[in-house]
C-alpha cells in the first residue's frame, strides 16, 4: 500500500473511533447502556440492522461468490422480506410491551428459567464463537494479500472497536454503524464504477453486462429444486425465511438493535424497510463481482487468487509443476483476452450466429482454464493438506489491491475494517447484555445498584471482546471461515427459533416439554449435519419444526402423566 | 390474551397487516420478474 493509502486507512479508522467515543457520553445505567433509553428513530434502527448483518465477509465474499458462481446467491435473501412482516406482527410488540433487555427474558415469562437459560446459553456459544471467526476471516485475507502479520491484524480488527463499544454501549454501536455504512456504500459504489472505468474504452456498462451474461454470471434466478443445492429460489424463500426469522427474531445481536427504538412503530418501520432494501442491496454488491469477472477476462486473472498460498507452493517440490500449470493458464488467459474482444465485437453487430460462435469459443477456453485451475488446486492440497483451496474471498480484494488507484485502495481496505467493526460491535454488545441480564443478574446478583450493573456490563463487553480475539487467533486453521460461520449458525438458529415459535403459537405447551424438545431437536440437527443429508440452510427449518413437533408431543405425555397422577391421588 | 391484543395493533403506514403482506409479496414478485428478465436479457 502507498503512503496515501495508509493515510486514508488510518484517517478513516481514527475518525470512526473518535466519533464512537464522542457518541459514548451520558451512559448512566443499564437501560441507557443496552437500550439507549429507547430513543432511536426508525432510520437509525434500519441502518443499525443492516450494519449488524453486513459483516466484512459480506463485502469481501459476495463479489467473489458472483465471480465464481454467478449472482444466484441473491436468492439466499428471498425469504427475508416476508420474515420481517411476521416478526413485526409477532415478536416485536411482545418484546416492547414486556420491556425486556434481551429476547430470552421473554422465555422465562412464557415458560421457565431453564428454557430461558438454555436459549441464552445456545446464543452465547454460537455468537461468541462466530464473532471470533468473523474477526479472523477478513484478517486472514488482508494479512495474506498485504503481507501483514495475522496476529496484529486480528488485534486491530477485533480490538480497536472495543474502545467505543465498552464506553458507549448500544448508542455508540448504532451511530458508528450509520456513519460506517455511509462510507461503505460510497466506497462500494466507487469500486463498481472503477471496474467499468478500467475496462477497455469501447466497453461500457451495458457491454460488460452482456459479456458477463453470456458467461452465465448473471444467473440470478434458479428454479430447479435440489435439496443439496444451496442457492435456488426454493431454498432461498423457504430456508431463507426461517433463517431470517430466527436471526432477526431470536439473535440478540439483532433484537438488541430494534429494542432501542423509541416506539413499537419505529422498530417495525426499521425492520420492514430492511425487508424492502435488503435484496436490491445484495443484488448490487453481487453485480460488482459479475463485473470483476469481465475485468479479469480482459486483464488476465491469476491461477489462484490467494497469491501468498501460491508462493508457498512454489517453495515446495510441487513448485516446478505449479509454474508449468501457471504458464498454461496464462496462455489460455491470453487466448481469452482475444476471444472476449471478438465476443464484444459480435455483440455490437447483433449477429446471433456470430455471437453464438464467439460465446462458444470463449466458454470452451474458460472450461479449459478451469481444468488447469483444478489441477493447480490439487497441487496446492498436495503441498499442504491443511491449505484452503477456496479462493473466493480473495477475488475482490485482489482486484482492489492490484487494480484500483492509490487512495481508493486505502478506502476499500478501511471499508473492510468498518464492515467488520459494525457487526462485531453489535455482537459484543449483545453478548454482554445476554451475559449480564440472563446470567449474572438473574442467577447470581439480582439486587445490586444501577451503577454496579453498568460497570459489570462494561466489564463483560470487554471480556467478550478479548474472548473473541482469542478465538480469532486460533480460528485460522478451520478452513473456509465464511462456511464455518454459516454452518455454526444453522446448528443453533433453527432450535432457538423453534423455542420462540412454541412460545408464540402453541399456548398449551409448557416449559418442560419445550426444554426437552429443544435438547433432542439440537441433537437431531447435529446428527443430520454430520450425515450430510441436506444443505446447511435447511437445518434452520428442520430444527425449528422439530422443536415445535416434539414440544407438542411431549406436552401430550406431560398432560397424560398429570392426569394419571391426579387420578392416583 | 394480552399477546392477541398486541397483534391487533395498527401497523405503520397502512390500516392493516394484510397490506404489508401484499406489498412485500408484490415487491418480491417484482424483483423475481426483474431478475428473471435480467438473466434472460443478458444470457
Amino acid at each position: 500500500m502507498s503512503p496515501l493509502d495508509w493515510m486514508v486507512l488510518i484517517g478513516t479508522l481514527t475518525v470512526i473511533i473518535c466519533y464512537g467515543v464522542w457518541k459514548s457520553r451520558g451512559q448512566r445505567n443499564m437501560e441507557s447502556y443496552f437500550l439507549d433509553n429507547q430513543s432511536m428513530p426508525w432510520y437509525i434502527i434500519l441502518l443499525s440492522i443492516i450494519g449488524t448483518q453486513a459483516s466484512a465477509i459480506t463485502f469481501i465474499s459476495a463479489p467473489g461468490q458472483a465471480y465464481t458462481d454467478g449472482m444466484r446467491f441473491v436468492q439466499y435473501y428471498f425469504g427475508l422480506p416476508l420474515a420481517m412482516v411476521v416478526l413485526c406482527i409477532t415478536f416485536v410488540p411482545i418484546f416492547h410491551k414486556l420491556k425486556v433487555y434481551t429476547a430470552y427474558e421473554f422465555l422465562e415469562q412464557r415458560f421457565d428459567l431453564k428454557t430461558r437459560t438454555l436459549a441464552s446459553s445456545l446464543f452465547l456459544i454460537q455468537r461468541g464463537l462466530s464473532t471470533g471467526i468473523s474477526i479472523c476471516a477478513p484478517s486472514i485475507i488482508l494479512s495474506s494479500l498485504l503481507g501483514w502479520n495475522l496476529y496484529w491484524t486480528n488485534m486491530i480488527m477485533g480490538g480497536l472497536l472495543i474502545i467505543y463499544t465498552v464506553a458507549g454501549g448500544t448508542r455508540a454501536v448504532a451511530y458508528t454503524q450509520t456513519f460506517q455504512l455511509a462510507i461503505i456504500f460510497g466506497g462500494m459504489f466507487l469500486a463498481g464504477w472503477m471496474v467499468v472505468h478500467l475496462l477497455p474504452a469501447d466497453i461500457g456498462f451495458k457491454q460488460a453486462l452482456q459479456v458477463s451474461g453470456k458467461m452465465d454470471k448473471l444467473n440470478v434466478i434458479v428454479t430447479k429444486f435440489d435439496w443439496k443445492d444451496k442457492y435456488n429460489i426454493w431454498s432461498g424463500v423457504i430456508g431463507g425465511f426461517f433463517l431470517a426469522l430466527s436471526y432477526f427474531g431470536t439473535d440478540q445481536s439483532q433484537v438488541g438493535r430494534y429494542l432501542t427504538a423509541k416506539s413499537i412503530k419505529e422498530s417495525r418501520m426499521g425492520l420492514l424497510m430492511n425487508g424492502l432494501v435488503k435484496v436490491p442491496m445484495q443484488f448490487l454488491i453481487l453485480l460488482i463481482g459479475a463485473l470483476v469477472f469481465v475485468f479479469y477476462l480482459y486483464f488476465r486473472a491469476p491461477i489462484f487468487f490467494n497469491e501468498a498460498q501460491l508462493a508457498r507452493v512454489h517453495k515446495t517440490e510441487q513448485g516446478p509443476a505449479m509454474l508449468k500449470l501457471e504458464d498454461q493458464y496464462n496462455e489460455l488467459g491470453t487466448l481469452k483476452q482475444q476471444q472476449v474482444k471478438q465476443l464484444a465485437a459480435a455483440l455490437e453487430t447483433d449477429n446471433h450466429t456470430q455471437i453464438a460462435s464467439a460465446k462458444k469459443a470463449l466458454q470452451q477456453t474458460d472450461d479449459q482454464s478451469q481444468v488447469v485451475r483444478t489441477q493447480a488446486l490439487s497441487l496446492i492440497k498436495a503441498s499442504d493438506p491443511t491449505a484452503d483451496t477456496n479462493d473466493t474471498n480473495y477475488i475482490f480484494l485482489h482486484f482492489v489491491v492490484n487494480s484500483l488507484p492509490k487512495g481508493l485502495v486505502g478506502l476499500l481496505i478501511a471499508i473492510i475494517f468498518l464492515a467488520a467493526w459494525g457487526s462485531i460491535a453489535a455482537a459484543l454488545n449483545s453478548l454482554a447484555s445476554t451475559t449480564v441480564i440472563d446470567v449474572y443478574k438473574r442467577l447470581y446478583n439480582e439486587h445490586a445498584s444501577e451503577d454496579h450493573y453498568l460497570k459489570i456490563s462494561k466489564l463483560w463487553t470487554l471480556i467478550w471482546g478479548v474472548f473473541c480475539i482469542v478465538v480469532a487467533q486460533f480460528a485460522g486453521s478451520l478452513g473456509s471461515l465464511i462456511e464455518v460461520v454459516n454452518v455454526l449458525g444453522s446448528w443453533f438458529y433453527g432450535v432457538i427459533l423453534g423455542i420462540f415459535m412454541v412460545a408464540f403459537y402453541l399456548k398449551r405447551v409448557g416449559g418442560t416439554a419445550t426444554f426437552w424438545a429443544a435438547i433432542i431437536g439440537e441433537i437431531v440437527v447435529l446428527v443430520i449435519y454430520w450425515t450430510g443429508t441436506v444443505s446447511f440452510l435447511w437445518l434452520n427449518a428442520i430444527g425449528c419444526l422439530l422443536v415445535v413437533l416434539l414440544g407438542w408431543i411431549f406436552q401430550y405425555f406431560v398432560n397424560t402423566r398429570r392426569l394419571s397422577d391426579s387420578g392416583l391421588r | 390474551m394480552a399477546a392477541d391484543n398486541l397483534q391487533e395493533e395498527k401497523p405503520p403506514l397502512f390500516p392493516s397487516w394484510t397490506w404489508w403482506y401484499v406489498l412485500v409479496t408484490a415487491w418480491l414478485l417484482l424483483l423475481v420478474v426483474f431478475f428473471y428478465l435480467f438473466t434472460k436479457t443478458f444470457s
